[in-house]
C-alpha cells in the first residue's frame, strides 16, 4: 500500500465539519450542473 | 383519449408513467408492462452487496402504488412488436405474456397510441463462459437478489480470512464491451472498506480487472477534471486512490471464461491469462433483450424497430473513430421509422461508443461499451414524456424537448466505503457526458468547471441523500416531481 492521500489530507476528508459544508457546497454544484439544463446538439436551420 | 404503453418499470420506464399520469388528465390511459413486482433503487445495490443494507430498504411494490395513482400495470413482459397491428387488430400492439397469477403465460396484444420502450439493458451473462451469478465464485450486484448472494458469500469469506486463510477477490468487467464500471468501481472501494472494518485487509489481495485502457476511463474516455484547484486526469484521481486502498489493476482485459476460481482473458498485447480468486465480482456485458418486430403483414421488420438495442434519432452510419461527432447522439429518442415510438435510457442502440474503441494484437475488440446511468436515464424518460404530453394536448406532433448526452451532465457520486462518520465517495460530474470536442477543444470536451472531483465523507452523505430522495421520488409522495431526475 502506497499512501497516496497524506495523513492532513485524509483528516480534512473525514473530518465531519470540514465535510458538512463539502456536502452543502457538493450538493449546490451538483444540483446546478444536472438541473442547469439540457438540449440538443443539431443546428436547426 | 390517447394509451400511452411503457415497457419496464426501472428508472426510465418508472419516470416516463409518473410524469406522463401526473400531467394527463384521467381520459388518458397510462399502462406499464413490466416483469419485475418491485421497483428497486439499483445503485444502493452495492451497499446490499456488502451487508450494510438489506434489499428491502431499496425497494417496493409497483402494483399497490400505480393501484393509487391510476396507472395501470401488468406484471408482464413484451415479447413481439407490432407497430402496425396485425390482419385482425388495426391499432399498434406489443404482444405481451403474464409472469405471475392466474394469468401466468396468458399472452394478450396491448395496444397503444404511444409506446416507450424503458426495457433497460439484458444482463448478458451468457456472453462469458461460466459467468453465471453465484455459480464458481463469481457473483453480481447488478439486481437486490444476486447483490445479496454476494454478500452471503464474501461474509463466509470474511469469517474464513478471520481464520487466518489469504484470499484473493477479484472485482471489474467479465466481457470485453462490458459497460458500468462505475459500478464495480463502487463496489471494489466498498468491499475493501468493509475488510478493513473487519480487520482482515491484510489477509486479502484486491484486485480490479477492466476492459478499460486506462483507469477511470468508466466507458467516457477518461475526463481531465478539476481536482483541489488542479486540472487532473481522471486516470491520476483513481490510480491515486487504489494506491492508497493497495488496490491492483490488470486493464485493457476481456474476460472470457470462468471456471471455478479462475478468470480468463485476453489483454490488449494479445496475451491470454488467467486469473485466480476466491471472490469475484463482475459486471456482464448490457444486450438488447432480441426482440422481435412485425408489420401488418406479419413480416420481419425487426432492422426498422432494433440494432440490439431500439434504433432512435441518432446518427447510425459506420464511421472511422476520427469522424464520430456528438451530432451523433440522440436527441428525441424517437423511432424513425415510427414516430409514436420512443426508447430513453439504457433501451435506445447508442451510435457508437465513446471511448476510444481498441482491439488486441489478435484482433478482438476490448472497447467499453458507453455507460448511460441512472440520471441520463431518467432526463431522457423526462424528456419522452413531455414530448407525448406536448403532442396529446397539441393535438399534432411536438418535439421540443430534446437532452443529447452530449449536452447533458451527469453526477456519479461513487460510494467508495459506508458509515455515517467512516464512510466515503467519490463524487465525479462530468459536462457533457458525451464529448463535444468542437465546443470544448482544449480540455478533452468537457466543460472543466462543471467537470470535477471530490473525495471525501461528504459523497457518502450526498450518496445517502440521493438513495433517499429517490426513492421518496419514485414513491410519488407529496412534491415527487419537484426533486429533479
Ligand atoms: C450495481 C449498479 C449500480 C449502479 N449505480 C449507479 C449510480 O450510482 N448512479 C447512476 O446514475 N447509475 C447507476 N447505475 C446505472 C443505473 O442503474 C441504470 O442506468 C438505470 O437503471 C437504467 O435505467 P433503465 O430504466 O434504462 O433500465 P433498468 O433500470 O434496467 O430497467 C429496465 C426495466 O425493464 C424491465 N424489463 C426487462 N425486460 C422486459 C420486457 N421484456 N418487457 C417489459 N419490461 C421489461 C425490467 O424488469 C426493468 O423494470 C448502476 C447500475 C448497477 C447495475
Amino acid at each position: 500500500m502506497t499512501e497516496r492521500i497524506s495523513k492532513y489530507q485524509r483528516f480534512k476528508m473525514m473530518n465531519p465539519i470540514i465535510q458538512f459544508f463539502k456536502y452543502i457546497y457538493l450538493s449546490i454544484k451538483v444540483l446546478v450542473i444536472v438541473a442547469g439544463g439540457h438540449g440538443g446538439t443539431r443546428q436547426v436551420n | 383519449m390517447a394509451r400511452i404503453v411503457v415497457l419496464g418499470a426501472g428508472i426510465s420506464g418508472h419516470v416516463a408513467a409518473s410524469h406522463l399520469r401526473r400531467k394527463l388528465s384521467k381520459e388518458h390511459e397510462v399502462v406499464v408492462v413490466s416483469p419485475n413486482s418491485n421497483y428497486q433503487w439499483i445503485p444502493s445495490n452495492i451497499w446490499v452487496g456488502i451487508g450494510r443494507m438489506k434489499s428491502k430498504q431499496i425497494l417496493f411494490p409497483l402494483a399497490p402504488l400505480y393501484k393509487k395513482k391510476h396507472i395501470d400495470f401488468k406484471q408482464a413482459k413484451a415479447m413481439t412488436f407490432h407497430p402496425e397491428g396485425d390482419q385482425t387488430e388495426n391499432k399498434p400492439y406489443v404482444l405481451v405474456e403474464y409472469v405471475v397469477g392466474d394469468k401466468k403465460g396468458q399472452q394478450e396484444k396491448v395496444t397503444y397510441d404511444y409506446l416507450i420502450n424503458g426495457t433497460g439493458p439484458k444482463l448478458n451473462f451468457e456472453a462469458t463462459e461460466g459467468l453465471i451469478p453465484g455459480q464458481n465464485k463469481a457473483y453480481s450486484v447488478c439486481t437486490y437478489t444476486h447483490a445479496e448472494h454476494a454478500w452471503e458469500n464474501l461474509e463466509a469469506l470474511i469469517k474464513e480470512m478471520k481464520q487466518g486463510k489469504k484470499a484473493k477477490i477479484l472485482i471489474g468487467t467479465g466481457h470485453a464491451k462490458s459497460t458500468c464500471q462505475g459500478a464495480a468501481f463502487e463496489y471494489i472501494l466498498n468491499v475493501e472498506q468493509e475488510l478493513r472494518k473487519h480487520k482482515v485487509r491484510d489477509m486479502a489481495e484486491i484486485t480490479w480487472i477492466s476492459n478499460e485502457y486506462q483507469l477511470g476511463d468508466f466507458g467516457m474516455d477518461g475526463m481531465l477534471l478539476s481536482y483541489k484547484g488542479m486540472t487532473m486526469k481522471s486516470h491520476e484521481m483513481i490510480e491515486m486512490v487504489f494506491e492508497d486502498r493497495g488496490i491492483k489493476w490488470i486493464l485493457g482485459s476481456a474476460v472470457n471464461k470462468i471456471e471455478d476460481g479462475l478468470a480468463h482473458y485476453e489483454n490488449l498485447d494479445g496475451e491470454f491469462k488467467t486469473e485466480t480468486y476466491d471472490f469475484a465480482m463482475l459486471i456482464p456485458s448490457f444486450s438488447g433483450h432480441g426482440f422481435k418486430a412485425y408489420d401488418k403483414n406479419d413480416q420481419d421488420i425487426t432492422e426498422k424497430l432494433f440494432k440490439g438495442f431500439m434504433i432512435v434519432d441518432a446518427d447510425y452510419t459506420p464511421r472511422p473513430y476520427e469522424e464520430w461527432s456528438v451530432q451523433d447522439w440522440p436527441e428525441t429518442y424517437q423511432n424513425p421509422s415510427y414516430n409514436n415510438i420512443f426508447a430513453p435510457g439504457i433501451a435506445f442502440a447508442p451510435p457508437h461508443a465513446i471511448s476510444k474503441p481498441r482491439k488486441s494484437k489478435n484482433g478482438t475488440d476490448i472497447t467499453p461499451a458507453p455507460p448511460r446511468t441512472g440520471m441520463p436515464s431518467g432526463i431522457t424518460a423526462k424528456i419522452v414524456a413531455d414530448n407525448i404530453i406536448d403532442s396529446i394536448k397539441n393535438g399534432k406532433e411536438s418535439l421540443s424537448h430534446k437532452g443529447s448526452m452530449g449536452n447533458m451532465g451527469a453526477a456519479c457520486i461513487a460510494s467508495a466505503g459506508y458509515g455515517l462518520t467512516s464512510g466515503s465517495g467519490v463524487s465525479i460530474t462530468t459536462f457533457p457526458i458525451v464529448p463535444d470536442y468542437n465546443k470544448y477543444p482544449k480540455t478533452q470536451g468537457r466543460q472543466l468547471g462543471k467537470t470535477f472531483g471530490e473525495i471525501g465523507l461528504a459523497g457518502h452523505w450526498l450518496k445517502l441523500t440521493l438513495h433517499y430522495a429517490f426513492i421518496y421520488k419514485a414513491k410519488m409522495k407529496p412534491f415527487w416531481w419537484l426533486l429533479p431526475e
